[in-house]
């Protein structure tokens, strides 16, 4: 039996996108952060997202976010202390709930993009149209979705590719580990480059134009529960945003 | 002692059918190994296997006798090159000189014996005259050519070249022979993935096939 998911409009994804989005940048409230990344993780299963897959796929980013949640809890210096050395406060109650927010913010806009990646690239192109976006901006879009896989692999050649010039990374210094990475740029950017030149000829010999008048094979429309998804979304974020300004949420725990 | 050994190794990539199961290889110091076979076989796989690029699933791959899933690719890169399908993907500097010397400098060896090496190295693979040159202008066979400086650079005992042939004219690929057989001269062992038969015939030694997961000697 093949597993259960939503289909629905890009544009109505792209509106809970965009809601969950800005109320995890506006608002700085642990509980409600939390409940909304719960939240954007069950849509995101309603609508057949893999997060398993999604967070395989930024497990590098995970590292990088742990680093920024460790260093906001011992930049902050609100609350009760919770570890002191020599009487200087290094851990503090309120830099571990500033670091917690962060994390359930990233959270939350990293699955709520896993929502967008379960219609295919030509739909997003097209929900963007539909949605007057400039032409040659959401072809900029379809584009990056096109090439980066491809620009993934080449930066995971070009590192093993380094490597195996007998460096090992984890016996260097840090300063001579920057000046590698410096090196591994050179030949992704280069193939970026040549990529893009290959592609705009290609897409030339085809008389390819960015013409702003454009006729098209697929065109999106909007259902009964894509009104229903997009209604939703934004009385939902305006609720919250009305909610947290206008009447004020419970005080933070701190 | 086998230079590399497979042992009863099993591979298949995320959601795919088993592409390697079970399989059993030796690969003798200083030997001449072609692997050939259809598009989606798994030579290159094969390849990426040998070198510790990627790890089995069961069983184990040896090089020298050691566990290769337990050494780090730095150490591997100083007994085995590896050219890949691409060489641009492993050409990193911006001048021919700047991309054979930067890894050694930043292992702090000295400008002398750098500077020595380096020109041995371009006499061997006759792109002397390219030692100033800008990476980005070169021709696919100069830039296969110093993708394979870059990896002989290292003094590696054995190289895999992964489809080297591909985007050579008849001249390129005769040039590629001869550095090939100089290669050999000079104790190298060498594995070739391809399936361009007509270049691999240039050289003695086996030739492997691989066909739905099985190698055939």
């Amino acid at each position: 039996m093949g597993k259960f998911s939503l289909k629905t409009d890009i544009r109505s994804k792209l509106a809970i996108v965009l809601g969950f989005s800005t109320i995890a940048v506006f608002i700085q409230h642990i509980y409600v952060l939390f409940f909304i990344l719960i939240l954007t993780i069950s849509i995101a299963l309603i609508f057949g997202a893999n997060i398993l897959k999604a967070i395989r796929a930024t497990k590098n980013l995970w590292y990088l976010f742990f680093i920024i949640v460790v260093l906001q809890s011992i930049f902050n210096r609100n609350g009760q202390v919770l570890l002191s050395i020599s009487g200087f406060p290094l851990i503090t109650a309120g830099g571990i709930i500033r670091g917690g927010e962060f994390l359930l913010r990233v959270s939350i806009i990293v699955f709520s993009a896993t929502m967008i990646s379960t219609s295919s690239s030509r739909e997003v192109v097209q929900g963007l149209i539909q949605i007057k976006i400039p032409y040659d901006i959401a072809f900029m879009v379809s584009v990056a979705i096109r090439f980066l896989p491809l620009l993934r692999n080449e930066i995971k050649d070009t590192f093993t590719a380094i490597q195996l010039r007998g460096l090992d990374f984890k016996k260097i210094p840090l300063k001579k580990r920057i000046q590698v990475y410096m090196y591994i740029f050179n030949p992704v950017v280069a193939g970026a480059i040549r990529k893009a030149r290959g592609l705009s000829i290609a897409m030339e010999m085809r008389a390819f134009r960015a013409y702003k008048e454009r006729t098209s094979f697929l065109l999106l429309k909007f259902s009964t529960i894509d009104y229903f998804i997009l209604g939703l979304a934004l009385i939902f974020t305006s609720a919250v945003f009305v909610v947290f300004y206008y009447f004020g949420f419970p005080e933070s725990i701190i | 002692m086998s230079f590399i050994k497979f042992e009863n190794v099993s591979f298949n990539y995320q959601a795919q059918k088993p592409l390697f199961n079970g399989i059993d290889l030796c690969i003798e110091p200083g030997s001449f190994t072609a692997i050939t076979g259809p598009n989606g076989s798994g030579k290159t796989t094969l390849g990426k296997l040998a070198i510790g690029i990627l790890k089995p699933l069961s069983g184990k791959v040896l090089l020298e006798d050691r566990d290769i899933s337990g050494m780090s690719l730095g150490e591997v890169g100083g007994k085995i090159g590896y050219l890949f399908q691409n060489p641009e993907v492993q050409i990193f500097a911006n001048t021919v000189i700047d991309d054979l010397t930067f890894i050694m400098r930043i292992k702090n060896i000295d400008e002398g014996i750098i500077s020595k090496k380096i020109d041995t190295l371009l006499d061997f693979l006759n792109i002397s005259d390219l030692k100033q040159s800008n990476t980005f202008n070169l021709s696919y066979g100069e830039k296969q050519r110093l993708a394979i400086a870059g990896i002989l650079i290292n003094e590696p005992q054995f190289l895999v070249l992964d489809e080297p042939t591909t985007g050579l004219d008849v001249e390129r690929k005769k040039i590629l022979a001869g550095l090939i057989n100089k290669l050999l001269d000079a104790g190298k062992g060498l594995m070739i993935i391809s399936h361009d038969h007509k270049f691999i015939n240039n050289f003695s030694g086996q030739v492997l096939r691989i066909t739905e997961g099985t190698i055939y000697g």
